[in-house]
């Protein structure tokens, strides 16, 4: 672009701010014939409604935080800790490998950033949090050891937990299996539950605060400090506060439940919500409120419902669908109270789950029976053939009735089955009588065909009669078993 | 064009302006010390000594106030931006999802990250309008609000309005994850 292209460039930019945005497009048409300028100015100024809050808060502002954020280096000395080497930081303070010189084992230390111990009064609830914090064993909780104050500076020590985030494995592209999401909610879950039940909140789960460690465990990382930060909360004015008030949003709102967005008091109802968007994502890679931007983001959380789970990931238990939709809800009130009330209904779901392979027999159990209909079919009409009487006749006809009448049903709850897996149970039990009148009509229409042919052959015979007492012994015994172990005790017996 | 090309003749000898340079920077140091906790160990006398020794390498002399006021700027930049280098900073831009930026969502963390990839925008924008790389380093760096920062380019504020909103969307767009 040349310097002339430039500056009209800038003459237009300039112009177009003082009229309406809706009337830019027609506008710079009239105004500038050289396309490339006219792309050009329409970018800057696609680019300027976009820019938000960008830059508009001088950075001069920060700079005893940028300035005095200096770091430890390796071998520098925090009590009785040498730093090895930085681990990371954010907007919490940095976070140091140390060894412990006492006790001779590795630990994290967390220097809190000056900002959040400046002020008295949230150094003491730091403090008090650190020590709730400190109250807490989970093995999928990293435990806290001391929080040393040394000089003005405020240290957090907590186990060193080595591994990567599970932010990591989402971002890694490949789809856990649906056993793996299992695990995955259950442990976290768990986790959570222990920490709810000693009154502990997380308040800003999300996936880069957790951890898997090298041996394949889940550690919850920061429990009950994340969002102490003096800048962060409470946030009054919602959502459009959020975007201006400096220093607040460190990363994303992405895990937030409706009533934190909307500044209400967030309990443990809101780690139930930040549970759900966690698993939701970590099972499909998708947010569940993903979208082209933040802010439309952070709209879909406070107005749309989410997807369900089971229509984007189809293979995944239905009951840990059901599970993460719940803990998704708008309304804290119909969420599970606690990570304890989510963690039930997660085992529900695994024992559930767990049952799930002996619908498979029950599937074999209906396809074999239709088989056996034919079978008995092709034996009265041979039996008809051979010895023809009324008798034999009417025995062909019963039998082909029953086939009928027993296949159009099996039919049936296989394709409920199939379908509409919810229903199966209640199919089941408002066919389960005709089924087994069906059964038993036929082996006794079998054992009648039978009886014919015992004079001239005898084998054939007795053949047939044991397929006829096959067929009442498996209406009886084995289809009560098949269907029990399918869809639980209650639906075995007929009644 | 209301633009005013710093003058390089008849320069003034550093160290005449020291005292100068001196009120000029406690101001801004003044700006953000306000703020400090009590036994903070960074002294605004350290800051001030630090700019001016910067100042007296680069061998840049002024030749009046507005001059000096943009060189100061541009040291505040060069400051943080060599703070945030050493801190790693680019590592951290990287890995950062840049969808939080274009959406303004920028917290303190993300803009201390951002710094080193600014620096270079800044550079890019200097080669197009030296101007507004100057009207980014007062308002932004150094603080400067929209009427001091006019007086020092010596345009009207509503001149310098406009013209940085055209610096902040150029350079809004190059950090953006996808530029152009």
């Amino acid at each position: 672009m040349t310097p002339e292209q430039q500056a009209r460039v800038r003459d237009l930019f300039e112009a177009a701010l003082d009229r309406e945005p809706a009337g830019w497009d027609a506008w710079l048409a009239a105004q500038a014939s050289d396309a490339e300028v006219r792309d050009e100015v329409r970018s800057l100024l696609d680019h300027h409604s976009r820019a938000g809050a960008f830059l508009a808060d001088p950075i001069v502002s920060r700079m005893p935080d940028l300035l005095a954020d200096r770091g430890l280096e390796p071998g520098a000395a925090i009590g009785s800790y040498t730093i090895v080497r930085e681990l990371g930081r954010g907007g919490m303070g940095h976070v140091y490998l140390a060894s412990d010189a006492r006790l001779g084992r590795t630990v994290a230390v967390k220097a809190l950033a000056p900002r959040l111990t400046r002020d008295p009064s949230h150094r003491e609830r730091l403090r008090r949090e650190a020590r709730a914090a400190a109250g807490l064993t989970h093995p999928g909780i990293c435990t806290v050891y001391a929080l040393e104050e040394i000089g003005d500076e405020l240290y957090i020590v907590t186990e060193f937990v080595d591994g990567h985030t599970l932010r990591d494995e989402i971002a890694g592209g490949a789809r856990p299996s649906a056993n793996d999401v299992v695990r995955t909610a259950r442990d976290l879950a768990s986790a959570l539950a222990s920490a709810h039940a000693s009154g502990v909140t997380h308040r800003d789960l999300k996936p880069e605060n957790v951890m898997r460690t090298t041996d394949g465990r889940l550690k919850i990382l920061d429990f009950g400090l994340a969002r102490i930060d003096p800048l962060a909360g409470p946030v009054s004015a919602g959502p459009a506060a959020l975007a201006t008030l400096p220093g607040v949003l460190i990363g994303t709102p992405a895990y937030m439940a409706p009533e934190q967005l909307n500044g209400q008091p967030a309990d443990a109802r809101a780690d139930v919500f930040a549970l759900g968007v966690l698993i939701y994502e970590y099972a499909c890679g998708v947010h569940p409120f993903s979208a082209s931007t933040e802010l439309a983001r952070i709209a879909r959380v406070l107005e749309s419902d989410a997807r369900p789970l089971e229509d984007r990931c189809p293979h995944l238990p239905l009951a840990i669908a059901e599970v993460v939709g719940r803990s998704l809800r708008k309304s804290p009130a119909e969420r599970y109270a606690n990570a304890g009330e989510m963690l039930a209904a997660l085992d529900h779901g695994a024992a559930a789950v767990a049952r799930r392979p002996s619908l498979t027999w029950w599937r074999t159990h209906q396809l074999v029976i239709m088989a056996v209909y034919v079978m008995a079919s092709d034996v009265a009409w041979n039996l008809k053939e051979s010895f023809v009487s009324a008798v034999s006749l009417w025995l062909f006809i019963a039998i082909g009735i029953a086939a009928a009448l027993g296949g159009i049903v099996r039919g049936h709850l296989l394709f409920t089955a199939r379908v509409n897996r919810p229903r199966l149970l209640q199919e089941w039990r408002r066919t389960a009588r005709l089924n087994l009148v069906v059964d038993l009509l036929m082996a006794a229409a079998v054992f009648g065909d039978a009886l014919l042919a015992v004079p001239t052959r005898a084998l054939w015979a007795m053949l047939t009669m044991a397929f006829g007492v096959a067929i009442a012994l498996a209406a009886l015994l084995m289809e009560p078993a098949t269907t029990a172990a399918a869809l639980g005790e209650d639906a075995g017996s007929r009644s | 064009m209301d633009r005013v090309p710093p003058g390089r003749s008849a320069a003034p000898d550093a160290h005449e302006l020291a005292p100068r340079v001196y009120d000029e920077l406690r101001r801004l140091a003044a700006a953000y010390m306000g703020r400090e906790r009590p036994g903070q160990t960074l002294q605004p006398t350290a800051l001030v000594h630090e700019v001016f020794l910067r100042l007296a390498d680069a061998g840049a002399p002024w030749n009046d106030e507005r001059h000096f006021v943009g060189i100061a700027a541009r040291s505040m930049r060069q400051i943080l931006v060599e703070r945030a280098r050493a801190r790693g900073a680019q590592k951290r831009w990287a890995a950062l999802d840049r969808v939080s930026l274009s959406e303004s969502l920028v917290g303190a963390a993300l803009e201390d990250a951002m710094l080193p990839a600014l620096d270079e925008a800044l550079d890019r924008l200097e080669r197009l309008d030296p101007e507004q790389a100057r009207i980014i380093e007062l308002r932004y760096f150094a603080g400067y609000g929209v009427e001091e920062a006019a007086e020092a380019l010596g345009m009207s504020p509503a001149t310098l309005k406009r013209r940085w909103s055209l610096a902040r969307a150029w350079l809004f767009r190059e950090l953006s994850p996808s530029p152009r």
